[in-house]
């Protein structure tokens, strides 16, 4: 019974995916395609924001992270629930929402707009999309993470005469680090499949916020576009196989589950 | 034997509804044992020492520095007040191995004096070729040992021992044991231990407190608190099988002996134990509570004849349950009577339930147990007892 619904499974995952690839290369000029301008600015506006969104992300997300981890304050069961909300809402919304803040006419769009700053329809925009629907993949990976590390590893740790601040670096970061590194494969990998939060709040706009997903849709638009999207959508496919397949190799640790 | 290098102090800590009140000295070179029930608030004491829960109030002072005052307020951080303190499941860090272990606390092991450190330290703790193991590879008995030399590593002036042992099976405790004192003779700091063991304790200790509830309810020597305590709240906690209320039927100097006699349920018992401080004044009641070790009985098929020990009391098993290192029978002689013996004589005696036996001891190991018996029933270590005869009808 399991394993009749395993082939099911398997095959309903596997079949569109091979569909994919098989169209894909009975193209005549795949390599052209996927060298092509389109994709190629398309990608690189991927993968840059969605690296900057990363950095974000780590930057303040583990410690953040770490404090939900550790503290059993109300205020932080509270906002550990607020935390999860962008994973069920759906990323249209959240551009609206986004533009309702940011936008000209948003909360506080008016103010940036006065010191000169705008953020809708720009790079950062997409930036902000991407850290608005992928953020809480990493932060909760990671305090799940920080959660399975025993205090008392800490507590030992400083009574052997190193600090706090050391003590993370050394043994708590270490002992997390296959749980952090998992959640920012999750959290890259809808960071760069991000689509309708950027649509709504950056818009699509060639080498400035048209992102792969967009240049897929706007492909598809075109005429000869069918092509167009394939290539692009292998491309897209075999970028991310290669970033969540270094990330799981990365995440490997002899004392795997021995915590 | 300087007051300067030892370690003392007390502490009020409250942990949720959990208050603990603790004072405590301890001298270099020497052990102090803290000993009480699960949830007495001994390891939350150790933690309040280290530095890694902050106190209400209180005061510690480690090696002749003050290293926590909320008079002042003065607070030095954990690692800042080099104590050592070895976990119940020692928390070897698992991902590094073992010489990264050890060396986590030393300086930078590149160092030359710290790598011989490190050598010495391999040699003494008998970890010499595991160096690059990993923790989950070491057995439990080297996983101890790596936890301690890892603490001894840093220096500590002060060493906090959480049930070192508890993780660790019988034949190993007792080798470890001993070592564990070596290793305590060459390094002469104060020791903090927490056991619920009372060999552990007797072994171990140099004075003991007793703790229940978050209070110390008694403190001496080992023997003292544990060879015969005085109060029957102690005897309880320290585990005393068999503790009886009792009416002096009579009282013999010569021999230094008195005889004692049950009423009530017990009627028809009676026991020869030590002589006490006399009779009460006229008018008060002539009664006593007497406390006797399960392993203090000898277990005879026969009735003894041609022995020096003056209580032979004949009983009926009523069960046998294990009780490492050995099993408990529970004789009926009008009262029940728990006895510990080996597994061996358990087979060589075959003894089963129903059967006859004699149970047999001296008038000596019978102590008289100060406070009211009666109010609590005497509990083995893990509480499995209830043999207060008086619980019931008192």
């Amino acid at each position: 019974m399991g394993g009749l619904a395993g082939a099911f499974y398997v095959a309903f995952i596997g079949l569109p995916i091979v569909a994919l690839l098989a169209r894909a290369a009975q193209q005549d000029d795949l390599w052209g395609a996927v060298t092509g301008d389109l994709a190629l600015t398309a990608l690189r506006l991927s993968l840059a924001t969605s690296l900057i969104s990363m950095a974000v992300v780590i930057a303040g997300g583990t410690p953040f992270a770490y404090l939900l981890a550790r503290s059993d304050s109300w205020i932080a069961r509270a906002v550990d629930g607020l935390v999860e909300l962008p994973i069920v809402l759906p990323p249209v919304v959240a551009g609206v929402a986004m533009l309702m803040a940011f936008g000209r006419g948003g909360v506080i769009g008016g103010l940036l707009d006065n010191a000169g700053v705008q953020i809708p329809f720009t790079m950062t925009a997409v930036v902000f999309a991407q850290i608005f629907v992928a953020a809480p993949f990493y932060v909760r990976a990671a305090k799940l993470g920080f959660q399975s590390v025993a205090r008392d590893y800490e507590d030992v740790s400083q009574t052997l005469g190193v600090s706090p601040m050391e003590t993370f670096r050394r043994i708590t970061l270490p002992l997390a680090a296959p749980a952090i590194i998992t959640g920012l494969g999750l959290s890259w990998a809808r960071a760069i499949a991000e689509f309708g939060a950027t649509m709504m709040f950056a818009g699509n706009l060639m080498g400035e916020t048209q992102t792969m997903p967009l240049a897929i849709m706007t492909a598809m638009e075109t005429s000869r576009g069918l092509d167009s999207a394939l290539a692009l959508s292998a491309l897209l496919l075999a970028v991310s196989v290669l970033a969540l397949g270094t990330l799981t190799f990365a995440s490997r640790r002899r004392w795997s589950g021995r915590l | 034997m300087s007051a300067a290098s030892g370690s003392q102090g007390w502490l009020h800590c409250r942990v949720g509804d959990f208050e603990l009140r603790i004072d405590w000295a301890v001298e270099a070179g020497r052990t102090l044992v803290l000993f009480g029930p699960s949830g007495s608030g001994k390891t939350t004491a150790l933690r309040g020492m280290a530095g890694l829960v902050r106190p209400v109030a209180g005061r510690v002072e480690i090696g002749g520095q003050i290293v926590y005052d909320s008079a002042s307020p003065l607070w030095i951080p954990a690692h800042r007040r080099r104590v050592g303190y070895l976990t119940q499941q020692y928390h070897l860090f698992p991902h590094l191995n073992l010489a990264r272990n050890i060396a986590y606390g030393m300086e930078p092991v590149r160092n030359k004096g710290a790598s011989r450190r490190l050598d010495e330290l391999l040699d003494t703790f008998q970890l010499r070729g595991l160096e690059e193991r990993y923790p989950w590879e070491l057995s439990g008995g080297q996983q101890q040992r790596a936890a301690l030399a890892r603490a001894i590593a840093a220096e500590p002036r002060l060493l906090l021992l959480d049930e070192p042992f508890s993780a660790l099976d019988a034949g190993l405790r007792r080798a470890l044991r001993q070592e564990l004192r070596t290793t305590l003779e060459r390094n002469p700091i104060p020791v903090v231990l927490v056991t619920h063991d009372r060999e552990e304790a007797l072994s171990l200790g140099d004075d003991v407190q007793v703790m229940e509830n978050g209070r110390t309810v008694a403190q001496g020597t080992p023997v003292e608190i544990l060879g015969q305590p005085g109060q029957a709240t102690v005897a309880r906690l320290v585990g005393v099988e068999n503790l009886f209320r009792m009416r002096v039927e009579s009282r013999h100097p010569r021999d230094g002996t008195m005889r004692l006699v049950g009423e009530g349920r017990l009627a028809g018992f009676a026991l020869e134990a030590p002589l006490d401080g006399g009779p009460p004044a006229p008018g008060a009641e002539d009664r006593v509570t007497v406390g006797i070790r399960a392993s203090d009985i000898i277990l005879s098929l026969e009735e003894p004849a041609g022995t020096s020990a003056r209580n032979r009391i004949p009983g009926s098993v009523v069960h046998v349950e294990p009780r490492p290192p050995g099993y408990t029978v529970e004789l009926d002689c009008g009262v029940p009577l728990r006895c510990q013996v080996t597994g061996a004589s358990l087979e060589e005696m075959e003894i089963r339930t129903g059967q006859r036996l004699w149970a047999v001891f001296k008038a000596s190991s019978c102590f008289l147990v100060g406070g009211n018996a009666a109010d609590h029933s005497p509990t083995g270590e893990a509480g499995e007892n209830g043999g207060c005869p008086e619980c019931e009808t008192t």
